[in-house]
């Protein structure tokens, strides 16, 4: 019978599993209305006091009423425990209502287990949070996408689940995107490279295609925006950048949206853009080196000097150039520190995870390799067009062997260890890691920069 | 006023389930229409000096302070400029009050080297007995003395007053008046009742968690979880939350990077952003069932000078995803179902508090009302934008609802005035200390604090003290 069953229910609930059970958590693991949820409680309550009179059950009520106070009355709403209810009841000059709060077995010492019951429960199902309760607000829509400016973000969508009212599929995962997509403009990189990469497998290829499409077409401000910072930190500190996904993209791509912009779109239209399989796979090797979505320029150059003959490379330092011109005078982003405090959603864990495991079959078979570096260094040549000699800063790849391999090693079995690990844990080990890469780095190459005092912790 | 109506189905929820409950439609909101535009700045340029804001003030309120005077003292009332002045005419003044204050913070006393003082700390209050009144107008500026009370006047109000100039220099003044009461709104509020809530200081990312379930049940009233059904049909009434400012806590502000070494703050990040999360959450769960206005306070991640630009959307992508929320500047205007709102979140207030020997939030927040200018104190100690076309915090009409968030306490007021005008004047409390917030019925203009509370460690006796 339906009507025992939420009885059982809370039953396991409260004895077997020890939680406590508040109505808005029993509201939402049971779907039913908060009212019900309220009376179920006090219904389970009173049976099994009837049953057995020494029962191990502690009940908290809600009371709200009048009280007056300093003169005024005032409306007072409080949680209360059992054993305090009449004294508040008593002290209330009208009554407004009671109910039960929650159940426990434990006695109580203070409400905080009640906050955080509520608080989980409401937190894993934040798309919803009015759905079972009393009052419906007819205005509360999400806005239309015109309403949201007009920035193309592919990524955060699934974190960012919003009202399940707009049914329209297509028009979810628009409405998803644009706020994501002003947290890009602001935080820049760091923002959408830490969703896009959690967002990359459970993707699907044609979503995936259009929005890098639309990407790469985009607002270059948070690529540019990676230059900077790339330049401000120097080759060093770039060593230590994890990249989030190889450049898969086709050279074509980069060529015409520029080098460094790339950045950006390489992650956000990542392993989807599935044209590649064998570049996939780097991707997930190199992915896997560096968990969070940085960008690293070595992999991209090594990427670049091995599928590309010279005169690519030629063309694609060029365009470069011109970028680092204009991206000079841009400030410098903040510290990539935000970056790390973010947390993966429980989708990217099992993603995550599945990507680690042909991965790591790569590292090991992988080896030593030389690797190409970005150099800053000056170039000079004379500008026939004006009759002037023009000396520019520019990057150049590099090649040199460094043990920065030592890293993608230790990051093998590390990353592994990681998935099983809780997403709290996360951030932790991959601040431990870029200093690993990042110590490596600098020694080998023997460049003093900036950042380097910093690095040393 | 929720708990006459509730108080039949009380307890209705202690009985086992019955059939489908009732659920409540949320009133809809039949007329909003923002009237902060003033308040909103486009294109800041700080390029200009303070002495333009206030010239604008004078002039602004020169026309309605004279003909104040001619009210009161007689039409035909001398009205001179300060440069025009005979000694030993009666006459009258309009001018800004400057107060000269011994004890008020002075960055170029505090940077000069010659002095070698030690920064002063912070005070409740900069008043001291040797304070000076000195009334300027456009050209000129004179001392006062008499009949006026120094301890309780600030810098920036524009006063007229009656008197005479002496021969030591000084104006003696007989009598003074201020802008008073602006002319009223017509009213045209709701035919039943409508409810708005307002609440501020919800200090969220402070590192005590005592007010987290607090204001969790707030979240829930309003939305309708909790309470019985005559509760949550009461709460369907509610047609809007404004939160008055300082929804970060105090705690938000460490600045580590200023004090400590970089070695030892390079992987942390600043407190607000945690709470900032936390906050989006919250504005969530209310966005989903009421429109909710957010106000910027003192230590919310916005500008620090007045006025405070709404916050930015980006760091609100859950719910500002929703049309219901609107995030507005500080101080904060609007037409709610024909009802003009006028708020800000408590800056100018406790600015005044500290130049002033008025002590009471609601007895402050009157005075700016008679004296016609929202923060006279802007830019002498409070932070101002340099505005220099026309000052908008000068009140041109009269609201029905001021409020003033982060007080001390839930204080309120109905103020009536000579010409019809009817100001329901409020102060709402800081909810992280209070755990109070206030209804407002639109209807009639009356007002209700709304407190929460659950059983902490202590015993719960203690609750019933937490509110004074």
């Amino acid at each position: 019978m339906a009507d025992e069953l939420y009885l059982e229910n809370i039953d396991e609930f409260v004895t077997d599993h020890n939680r406590v059970v508040t109505y808005k958590w029993l509201s939402y693991t049971l779907g039913v209305h908060v009212n019900q949820a309220k009376q179920m409680l006090y219904d389970y309550v009173e049976r099994k006091r009837k049953e057995n009179s020494g029962a191990q059950l502690h009940v908290t009520y809600l009371v709200a009423g009048n009280l007056l106070q300093n003169g005024h009355f005032c409306h007072k709403v409080a949680v209360v425990r059992e054993d305090k209810l009449e004294a508040m009841k008593s002290k209330l000059s009208t009554i407004a209502s009671v109910h039960v709060y929650s159940i426990q077995k434990a006695l109580l010492k203070d409400s905080s287990p009640l906050y955080n019951t509520d608080y989980d429960i409401v937190k894993t199902n934040l798309q919803h949070c009015s759905k079972f309760s009393a009052i419906r607000c007819a205005a509360a829509v999400p806005r239309t996408p015109p309403d949201a400016p007009q920035v193309p973000e592919p990524v955060q969508s699934p974190q960012r689940q919003r009202d399940p009212d707009a049914a329209i599929n297509g028009h979810r995962v628009r409405a998803a995107k644009p706020p994501p997509q002003q947290h890009k403009g602001i935080m820049g990189m760091f923002a959408a490279k830490a969703a896009a990469r959690p967002q990359d497998t459970p993707k699907e290829a044609k979503a995936e295609a259009k929005e890098a499409a639309g990407v790469s077409a985009a607002n270059c401000k948070p690529p540019t925006k990676n230059t900077i910072m790339n330049n401000f930190f120097g080759k060093a500190a770039m060593n230590k950048l994890k990249a989030n996904s190889v450049p898969e993209q086709p050279k074509e791509e980069k060529e015409v949206v520029k080098p460094s912009v790339a950045v950006a779109e390489s992650e956000s239209s990542p392993n989807t853009v599935a044209e590649k399989p064998g570049k996939k796979t780097e991707s997930d090797r190199i992915q896997q080196k560096d968990k969070k979505s940085k960008t690293k320029r070595v992999d991209r150059s090594d990427d670049e000097e091995e599928r590309d003959p010279e005169n690519v490379k030629k063309k694609r330092k060029r365009i470069k150039q011109l970028l680092s011109d204009s991206s000079d005078e841009e400030d410098v982003p903040p510290s990539p520190t935000p970056e790390e405090e973010r947390v993966p959603s429980p989708p990217p864990e099992p993603a995550l995870k599945t990507e680690l495991e042909p991965a790591s079959t790569e590292v090991s078979a992988g080896g030593r390799k030389r690797k190409r570096k970005r150099v800053l260094k000056s170039r000079m040549f004379i500008d026939e067009e004006e009759g002037c000699m023009v000396t520019e800063k520019v990057y150049e790849s590099e090649s040199c062997t460094d043990s920065e391999d030592e890293f993608p090693k230790t990051k093998a079995p590390a990353p592994q260890e990681q998935a099983m690990l809780p997403t709290k844990r996360e951030p932790k080990e991959e601040r431990k890691n870029p200093k690993k890469g990042a110590a490596p780095a600098s020694r080998a190459n023997k460049q003093v920069s900036i950042m380097g005092f910093c690095q040393k912790k | 006023m929720f708990s006459e109506q509730a108080a039949a189905t009380a307890q209705g929820l202690l009985a086992p389930p019955s059939a489908e409950p009732p659920t409540f439609p949320r009133v809809a909101v039949s007329g909003y229409s923002d009237c902060s535009q003033p308040f909103q700045l486009g294109e800041r340029s700080f390029a200009r000096q303070y002495a333009h804001i206030y010239a604008v003030r004078l002039a602004g309120m020169r026309p309605g302070l004279e003909r104040r005077a001619r009210s009161r003292w007689g039409n035909d009332v001398v009205l001179r400029r300060l440069s025009e002045l005979q000694e030993g005419e009666k006459c009258c003044v309009v001018g800004t009050l400057f107060k000269s204050m011994q004890l008020q913070p002075s960055i170029l006393q505090e940077i000069s080297e010659e002095h070698n003082l030690v920064p002063q700390p912070p005070l409740p209050k900069y008043i001291q007995p040797s304070d000076e009144l000195i009334l300027e107008d456009e050209l000129q500026r004179i001392k006062l003395e008499g009949a006026i009370d120094v301890q309780r006047l600030v810098t920036g109000t524009i006063v007229a007053v009656y008197g005479c100039e002496q021969d030591n220099g000084r104006f003696l003044v007989e009598d003074h008046c201020f802008a008073d009461l602006p002319p009223p709104l017509p009213w045209s509020g709701p035919s039943s009742d409508r409810y708005v809530l307002l609440a501020s200081g919800l200090g969220l990312g402070s590192v005590s968690g005592e007010a987290l379930l607090s204001t969790q049940l707030l979240v829930d009233v309003v939305t309708g979880q909790l309470g019985a059904e005559g509760e949550q049909s009461c709460a369907a009434h509610i047609t809007r939350v404004i939160l008055a400012g300082n929804l970060l806590s105090q705690n938000t502000q460490s600045r580590d990077t200023i004090n400590k070494a970089k070695y030892l703050t390079k992987k942390t990040q600043a407190a607000s952003v945690e709470a900032v999360k936390m906050l989006d959450e919250i504005l969530l769960q209310l966005c989903t069932s009421v429109p909710v206005d957010v106000m910027p306070g003192e230590f919310d991640p916005t500008n620090y000078t007045l006025p405070q630009q709404p916050l930015h959307r980006c760091m609100l992508p859950l719910a500002s995803a929703y049309a219901t929320l609107r995030l507005v500047t500080n101080p904060y205007q609007a037409s709610l179902d024909g009802v003009r709102f006028l708020g800000t979140s408590g800056q100018n207030i406790s600015d005044i508090f500290k130049y002033s020997s008025m002590d009471d939030y609601l007895e402050i927040l009157e005075w700016t009302l008679l004296v016609g200018h929202i923060s006279p104190t802007a830019p002498d100690t409070l932070g101002c934008y340099p505005f220099y076309k026309s000052d908008p915090f000068i009140l041109t009409e009269c609201p029905h609802v001021y409020f003033c968030g982060n007080a001390p306490h839930f204080q309120s007021k109905l103020l009536q005035g000579k010409e019809g005008q009817r100001v329901l004047l409020l102060t709402v409390p800081d909810f992280s200390a209070t755990q109070t917030a206030c209804l407002v019925n639109l209807h009639d203009l009356s007002c209700q604090p709304i407190t929460f509370s659950s059983f902490g460690a202590d015993s719960e006796d203690g609750d019933m003290e937490l509110e004074h």
